[in-house]
Parts: C-alpha cells; sequence; structure tokens
C-alpha cells in the first residue's frame, strides 16, 4: 500500500494514529507543536514568576500575588513545540542474514511505525541509514504524515551490506546533528558490546532521549540451518571459525546471544535509556503494542 | 557356462591400496566443514572447536566415510583388472574373400554370397557361440578387427565382407587354420571357401565347400613386347586356357584406349592352353582384351596392358667423361641427360627417374634410384672404402638375384676396376678375389647400385654379359617395365623414382613415397601412378593366375600341423573382465551419495 510495508494494514496504522512519542526530557523544537519545550511560551504550563517590567501584558500579572506582596508578578508559562526526531538504522550485512529472517525488513517497518508516530503528531523526522547499498534518505527533517511514503520509499529500496563499527559511524553522525531530541537505534547489535555502548554514550552526552531497539531473528537465535562441522564466516568481517555444532553447541550459541543482548539492555537501563527486544519469529503489531512503553511511546 | 576362478591382469596396481590408510589420516586429519554464512560469528567464538580438531577427540566417521572407502578400494580393485575364468565357446570363422569366390555357381549367385549364407547360418545355429573372430584369407590371411561380442556383430561384419581381386596363398591360408586349431581358446573354427579341407579335418574345424565346379575359359597372360629396336608397333601375346569339359572356340578382342584394334580367335582343347599373337598393335596407352564366350567368372575374362611398360626411362648420366654416356641412348625405351659433376643441378635430379654417377659420387644422398660407378674413395655421402686392381675378377655371384638373372659371368670380362670393402648398409651381390664388385642398398626409400668395375659405355650385343647386367641394373634400378610378366592382383610392387601418388581402378588416390611397398593393388585394371609434375603413367594389373582359373581343380588344404592337437575343444575357457562391472558400480555409488548428501543438505536449509 502506497509503497509501505507489508506490515502496514489500515487496522496497524489506526492503531499507529493513537501513539505518541514520549520523552523523558524536555528538547527545543523548531515550531510549534505538542511537546512542552524548555522555551517561556503560551501553553497553560506554568513554568515561573518575574517582575512585571513595562510594557508586560497585563493579562498575565498574578493579582493573588499582588494581594498579598503588594508587587506585580507576570506568571510564565512554558512554550510547547514539535520534537526532533532522529531514527539510525543499522544496514549493515549482519541485518541480511539469514535471509529467512528478514531482520532489516523488519527494522525498516519498525522505523517508519515511529517515523508515522512522529510525523503524525507534527513532529519532524530525521532518518539515517547506517552502511547499507542503496540511497538513503537525505539528511534532512521531513514534516507531514504523508511524507511518510517518501520515507517507505527510500527504505525501501536500501539493501543491507558493508561493515558497521557502531561508535564510529554514529560519531560521524553526531556532527551533522545540531539539536537534542529522540532518537531511536535500531539494530541487531550483533558486535562487541562495548562498541554498541560506546555509540549509544554519545547520544547520552549529547542529551539525547534514546530508545535503543535490537532486532535479532528467530532462526539466527535458534541456530537453525547449523549442524555437524561446520565453518561459519561473519557476513561483515569475512572471519571463519569453525564448529561443530549439535544441540549442546546450539544452546550454548543461544545462550550467549541473549547474554549479549542482556548486556545491552543493561546498559541502556543504567544510562536512562529505553531498551526494547524484538525477535522476527513473533508478530510484529503485538511487539508494537507490547513494546509500546519500553519504545518510548505513549497513547 | 559356469564361474571357475578369480584373477588378476594387473596384481602391480593392488599396490595403491597402500593409499587407502593415508587417505583415511588425511580424511581424519582434515574434516571438510560444511560453508555457512551468519550475521556475526561473536557467539560462535565461544563454542569447542571441533571435536575432530580437538586434541584426543572422538574421530567422527560418519556413513559417507564408509562409502568413500569402499569407492577408493572399489577403484583399487578395478586398475588391477580383475577377471574371472569361465567356459566359453568362442568361434573363428576363416572365409575365403579371394578372387575365385566371384565366380557364379548354378544357382546363379557368388560363391561369395553362398558363403556368406552357410556362415550366417552357422553362426546362428552355434549353441553358446561367445565371442567371434573374423578372419578373412586374400591377399594374405588376416583378421578382421578384433573378437566381436555376439553373433549379430559378427554377422553384419561378415554380411559386409566382398571378394577381392586378388588369389590367395593356400599354404597361408592352411597355416592360419593349424594355428587357429593349436588355440585351445577357440571351441569352433568355421572355414567357407571353394576348396575343400583334406582329410582328416580336425574336430573343432568345420568345413563349408561354397560352389560347386563350373566351366571357365580364361586370359591367363597378356604381355607386350617391342619386337624391333626403334618400331612404334608392339607385340602382344595372350594365353588363352580352356578348364572346361569339352573343347571350345575362344575369341579374344583387344581394343587400345577403348577402340577395337585386333581380333583373333583359338579352337582350345579341354583342359588346355593356347597363345594367341598380335604382332602389330598400334600404340596405346592401355590395351584390354576381352575373352568370348562369357562364363561364370568374368574376372579372368578381362585383362589389361600398358604401353607404358615399355615407355621412356629418363636417365640422368654424371659422369667426368658423359660420352660414356650417349651410349646409353641406343637402349630402346631410354631418354639420356649427361651431365659433368661440376654442372648437375637438383633440377637435374627432380626430371630423372634414375641417375648414375660414373667415376663420381653425389654431393648428398639423392633423392631417386641410383647407379653408382667405380666411385672415387671416402666420399661423404657413401663413405666407399675401395681398392683399386688393374684386372679384377669375379669369384661369386647369386643365380637367382634379379640384377645377375640371364648373365652368363663367366663370359663377362673384365679389366680394371676397384674392389669394395665392408660397407655399413650396403650389401655385395658380385664379389671378386680382393672383395666385393656390385653392392646393394636402400636408404631413405631408395636403391642404390654400386659397381666396381664400369659397364659403360653400353656396347649392346658387342658385350652381351655386360648389357644384361646393364639392363638389369636399369631396370631394376627405374621400376618400370622390370618385370616381364606384368603386375599381379595381391603383389606387392616397389613404388617407382618421382612417383607421389597411384590412383586406383576406383577412382580412390592413395599418397605414395617412391621406394616404399604398394600393396594396395587388390583390384584388377589400371593404375595410375602419379609424378611430381602431375604426369599419370598407367599400369596394368591383372589377375593372370591360371591356377585360380582352374575352377574345378582346386587342390584341398591340408591342416597337417593341426591333427596332431589332441581335441581340445571341451576344455576351451574364455577371461571375463570384471573392470567395467567396477566401475559401473563406483558410478552407482558416488551418485546414490551425491542425492543423499544433496538432499541432507536441503532438509538443513530448509530448517
Amino acid at each position: 500500500m502506497l509503497g509501505l510495508p507489508e506490515e502496514f494494514t489500515p487496522e496497524f496504522i489506526a492503531r499507529l494514529d493513537q501513539l505518541r512519542i514520549k520523552t523523558r526530557r524536555e528538547f527545543a523544537g523548531l515550531g510549534k507543536g505538542t511537546h512542552l519545550s524548555p522555551r517561556r511560551g503560551s501553553s497553560l504550563e506554568f513554568s515561573d514568576f518575574r517582575h512585571y517590567s513595562e510594557g508586560d501584558d497585563f493579562r498575565y500579572i498574578d493579582w493573588g500575588l499582588y494581594g498579598r506582596t503588594d508587587k506585580l508578578y507576570i506568571k510564565l508559562f512554558k512554550e510547547e513545540e514539535d520534537l526532533l526526531t532522529y531514527i539510525f538504522i543499522d544496514a549493515s550485512a549482519s541485518m541480511g542474514y539469514p535471509e529467512r529472517d528478514r531482520k532489516f525488513g523488519v527494522a525498516v517497518a519498525t522505523a517508519l511505525a515511529l517515523a508515522y508516530i512522529a510525523l503524525a503528531s507534527g513532529d519532524r523526522v530525521m532518518i539515517r541509514v547506517l552502511a547499507g547499498r542503496g540511497h538513503p534518505p537525505p539528511p534532512a527533517f521531513v514534516v507531514g504524515r504523508h511524507r511518510i511514503v517518501d520515507l517507505a520509499r527510500s527504505l525501501t529500496a536500501i539493501a543491507p551490506g558493508g561493515e558497521v563499527d557502531l561508535a564510529p559511524a554514529l560519531a560521524r553522525e553526531m556532527v551533522a546533528i545540531r539539536r537534542a531530541g529522540k532518537v531511536f537505534l535500531i539494530s541487531d547489535f550483533l558486535m562487541m558490546p562495548n562498541s554498541a555502548t560506546r555509540g549509544l554514550g554519545l547520544f547520552t552526552a549529547a542529551n539525547m532521549d534514546v530508545t535503543a531497539v535490537q532486532i535479532l531473528g528467530g532462526a539466527e537465535l535458534d541456530g537453525q540451518g547449523l549442524a555437524g562441522d561446520v565453518e561459519v564466516v561473519d557476513a561483515e568481517s569475512g572471519e571463519r571459525v569453525r564448529v561443530s555444532i549439535g544441540q549442546r553447541e546450539r544452546d550454548q550459541y543461544r545462550d550467549t546471544l541473549l547474554r549479549l543482548a542482556r548486556e545491552i539492555k543493561t546498559f541502556c537501563f543504567r544510562n536512562g535509556l529505553h531498551y526494547t527486544l524484538h525477535t522476527t519469529d513473533r508478530g510484529f503489531h503485538d511487539f508494537f503494542v507490547r513494546a509500546a512503553t519500553d519504545l518510548g511511546l505513549v497513547h | 557356462m559356469g564361474f571357475n576362478l578369480l584373477g588378476l591382469l594387473e596384481p602391480g596396481a593392488l599396490a595403491f591400496f597402500a593409499i587407502v590408510p593415508a587417505l583415511i589420516l588425511a580424511y581424519l586429519a582434515r574434516e571438510r566443514p560444511r560453508q555457512a554464512t551468519v550475521s556475526s560469528v561473536l557467539a560462535f567464538r565461544a563454542l569447542h572447536v571441533m571435536r575432530g580438531q580437538r586434541f584426543g577427540g572422538r574421530p567422527r566417521f560418519p556413513w559417507t566415510f564408509f562409502l568413500e572407502l569402499l569407492v577408493l578400494c572399489l577403484a583399487v580393485l578395478a586398475m588391477a583388472r580383475p577377471y574371472f575364468l569361465r567356459r566359453g565357446n568362442p568361434v573363428a570363422v576363416v572365409l575365403d574373400n579371394s578372387a575365385a569366390m566371384q565366380a557364379l555357381t548354378p544357382a546363379g549367385s557368388s560363391r561369395m554370397a553362398g558363403a556368406i549364407a552357410a556362415v550366417d547360418d552357422a553362426l546362428e545355429h552355434t549353441a553358446g557361440a561367445g565371442e567371434v573372430t573374423l578372419y578373412l584369407t586374400a591377399p594374405e590371411p588376416h583378421p578382421v578387427g578384433g573378437a566381436m561380442a555376439g553373433g549379430g556383430a559378427a554377422r553384419a561384419a561378415i554380411d559386409r565382407t566382398i571378394a577381392i581381386d586378388a588369389p590367395n596363398d593356400p599354404a597361408a591360408t592352411a597355416a592360419l587354420l593349424a594355428q587357429l586349431n593349436a588355440d585351445g581358446h577357440l571351441g569352433r573354427i568355421i572355414f567357407a571357401s571353394y576348396r575343400a579341407v583334406a582329410t582328416p579335418v580336425p574336430p573343432r574345424v568345420t568345413p563349408m565347400v561354397i560352389g560347386d565346379p563350373i566351366a571357365n575359359y580364361a586370359i591367363g597372360a597378356f604381355a607386350l613386347s617391342r619386337e624391333t629396336f626403334g618400331a612404334a608397333a608392339l607385340h602382344a601375346r595372350i594365353t588363352l586356357a580352356n578348364f572346361s569339359p569339352a573343347t571350345q572356340t575362344l575369341r579374344v578382342t583387344v581394343s587400345g584406349d577403348g577402340k577395337p584394334i585386333g581380333s583373333a580367335q583359338a579352337i582350345v582343347a579341354a583342359g588346355a592352353a593356347t597363345t594367341v599373337e598380335f604382332p602389330n598393335l598400334p600404340p596405346a596407352n592401355i590395351y584390354r582384351a576381352v575373352l568370348d564366350p562369357a562364363d561364370g567368372f568374368m574376372l579372368d575374362n578381362v585383362a589389361y596392358a600398358t604401353g607404358s611398360a615399355v615407355r621412356a626411362v629418363a636417365v640422368l648420366f654424371i659422369s667426368p667423361t658423359p660420352a660414356d654416356g650417349q651410349s646409353l641412348g641406343a637402349i630402346p625405351g631410354l631418354s639420356v641427360t649427361t651431365r659433368t659433376p661440376a654442372a648437375y643441378t637438383p633440377r637435374d635430379l627432380a626430371n630423372a627417374d634414375l641417375a648414375i654417377f660414373e667415376y663420381t659420387a653425389p654431393k648428398e644422398l639423392p633423392a631417386l634410384n641410383a647407379l653408382i660407378v667405380m666411385p672415387p674413395p671416402g666420399d661423404p655421402v657413401f663413405n666407399f672404402a675401395v681398392t683399386g686392381a688393374p684386372r679384377v675378377a669375379i669369384a661369386g655371384w647369386p643365380t637367382t638375384a634379379r640384377l645377375t638373372d640371364g648373365v652368363n659371368f663367366r663370359l663377362l670380362n673384365l679389366r680394371a676396376g676397384e674392389y669394395f670393402a665392408e660397407h655399413p648398409w650396403m650389401q655385395p651381390v658380385v664379389t671378386g678375389d680382393g672383395g666385393g664388385l656390385l653392392l646393394i642398398g636402400q636408404r631413405a626409400g631408395h636403391r642404390y647400385v654400386a659397381t666396381g668395375f664400369n659397364p659403360f659405355p653400353y656396347l649392346g650385343r658387342g658385350n652381351l654379359p655386360m648389357s644384361i647386367l646393364t639392363l638389369n641394373m636399369l631396370g631394376d634400378l627405374a621400376g618400370f617395365g622390370a618385370r616381364s610378366t606384368g603386375y599381379h592382383t595381391g603383389e606387392p610392387w616397389i613404388v617407382p623414382a618421382g612417383i607421389k601418388a597411384i590412383t586406383l581402378p576406383s577412382g580412390r588416390r592413395v599418397t605414395v613415397a617412391p621406394g616404399m611397398l604398394f600393396s594396395a593393388a587388390t583390384a584388377q585394371g589400371v593404375y595410375r601412378l602419379v609424378g611430381a609434375a602431375g604426369v599419370a603413367t598407367p599400369r596394368a594389373v591383372n589377375l593372370a593366375d591360371l591356377t585360380v582359373s582352374d575352377l574345378q581343380n582346386a587342390p584341398p588344404i591340408s591342416i597337417a600341423a593341426a591333427v596332431a592337437e589332441p581335441g581340445t575343444a571341451a576344455a576351451s575357457i574364455v577371461r571375463a573382465p570384471l573392470a567395467a562391472d567396477l566401475l559401473i558400480v563406483i558410478i552407482l555409488l558416488i551418485v546414490a551419495e551425491s542425492i543423499v548428501v544433496y538432499r541432507r543438505r536441503r532438509m538443513l536449509v530448509a530448517q
């Protein structure tokens, strides 16, 4: 439908319309919106008092306070602005394996769903693709619900490929991001844990509100298709490891993958980041509803 | 038929079994893992290394290992070429394909057709006939291909056989039958011929006498000669024979180059032969004689002769005294070119049929037949070692050699000359007290004759013994016209000097080299000998064998040597090779393994 992934059924879009992005801190936006901004403005949310100065609008004088203190004070309110939403998708070669898991397809669907929520709320969205083959969307904000089609067209034309070291790649992206905002990072995080945590730490250092979305394949997690003597080849680095795989080794492998995921999750919780894990063998729609809170979404 | 004993033709190949343990070790040392691309090897690094690579690890022997081990063992066994012995009943078919088999029987079909039908019928009714080997008897006994499995292939080969125009050698055929009879492997020998087998016939030999005797009239010989030196007309003598039970008037018609030029008839008594003569045949290239009345064997009712049998032979005479060569011009049919040793060129040699070097030796080995007269000692080409003598005397000569035929050496009066010492590749034919006086040898396909005396100048009747010797030498070296009896089918002849190709009567062209033995003259007719310049010289080849034409009196063949052999038919054993069967098993095993492994991988991928 309009080039959107197959997961975007009318029912799913209706559900997305009911969601909005919640941030843990206030960010200055670029225009009027629905998110409280640290700037003073004209919302109903009280912010502070200050002494009356000549020329101030009489309507904001707190007459109660004047009665108690015999001094004129002006009531200040917070501004409501749009939210700058950054979505990063890992399109390295590892996202393409195993092919039957469609990890990259699920990552794109997740990114588009988040972008749709933001655009439907009047927020600005910038999607950045790390590695991959194809033409990524330009590094500019898009506004308006209708732009989801453009984003979908760009992202579905990208194929996973290449190698990504998360920390340096995100450091390069940070140079282009001038303003703080909400960050979604979608990846399989199949890398050395310190590489992932250093990358995520860059965002926290920049005062961003970060949600890490880890996507693993169901077959990948179970080690399906691997049995007997196998020489496994790393899709990104080409590194080769020879192993004999039986049921015991398969369990051991699964435990190792889940342990790596737990390390990412622990880091996120300790540093005030949202984190959620999705395995592709589970339903995408259920995941989005069930993990809405973990994703930093509210109804 | 039954299984008896296994054996190996190449038992040494079993040494390759020594590589089996080495391959097992290699198999264990390096198992071949399957390759699979994964998103990350991060979680695999923590796994144990392959069990096969672990020190003291349990070796893995999957079923494919044992299967491949079996394939390897079978391959080594196949290399040893195993066989088992079994009782068999191989058959040898000796089919007479000589010219006499062309004769028609009273039934109207040829003897050959009757022989083929009889052999086919015999093979069809031979119980348990295994391999069949076909032998033909003409021009020499020889096998056709190898042993043929099954009667069908053999019958097809036999049906393709045709009778040629050449006779066969009864003695050689008898020797072949004796040899086959002595071969214990053969269960039966079928001999189909117009000749019977003399009794006692060996038990395994089944003779099949094909064709009742029929009346036959034949041309025995068709000879041309020049009665007078320098005369253009030729004299023809034609021998006629009557092999019928009654006196018969035989009429012979001669045509030259297709035009009738003469006819004569003679009354010939039963079983007798006579000669008719044509004293003044006008010149023609090809003469053809046809005999009437027709009979059941048409091959000997026609004969050919060629005028070129008396054609001019180009002689290059190289001598410091060229005048000696001029005397050769007195010999009819010779054209002589004289050159001094310093003046002759390779072109002169190329244009000559033969060369004569007098008192000199060639600068290099001549590419044509050559006569070397009193060569100087120590020439670099022939390296003759000669001893001069003021008077040489002949001490020995062979009485039957073609060079000395008809020469009365006692009347040969030689004066100064030289004796040859032993030569590395030329043999003495005529010897004197001090060494060889006439040497003959062959090199690079050409014949060379060296004399220690000088037969020149040619004096003709003035020195008859020397003239005959000279004509013998020149005729032998020229290759043309040296045989007075003409050329017969099935007899090989030496390709004359300067001939590059021969066109057979069938029109097929055969490339030849001068000096080589030409053995493809199995058809009666005119062969065209093509020289370097494209000039073709016809040569007539005839059956001209009245013993073949005498169809009523064909002596039986005696297999005397085989009669004493004990009957070994019951013990005929054949080897049945097993290598092909083993190869089929190997291929089936490999295919089965490939299918199973492929399906297993498909299942793994589908999981």
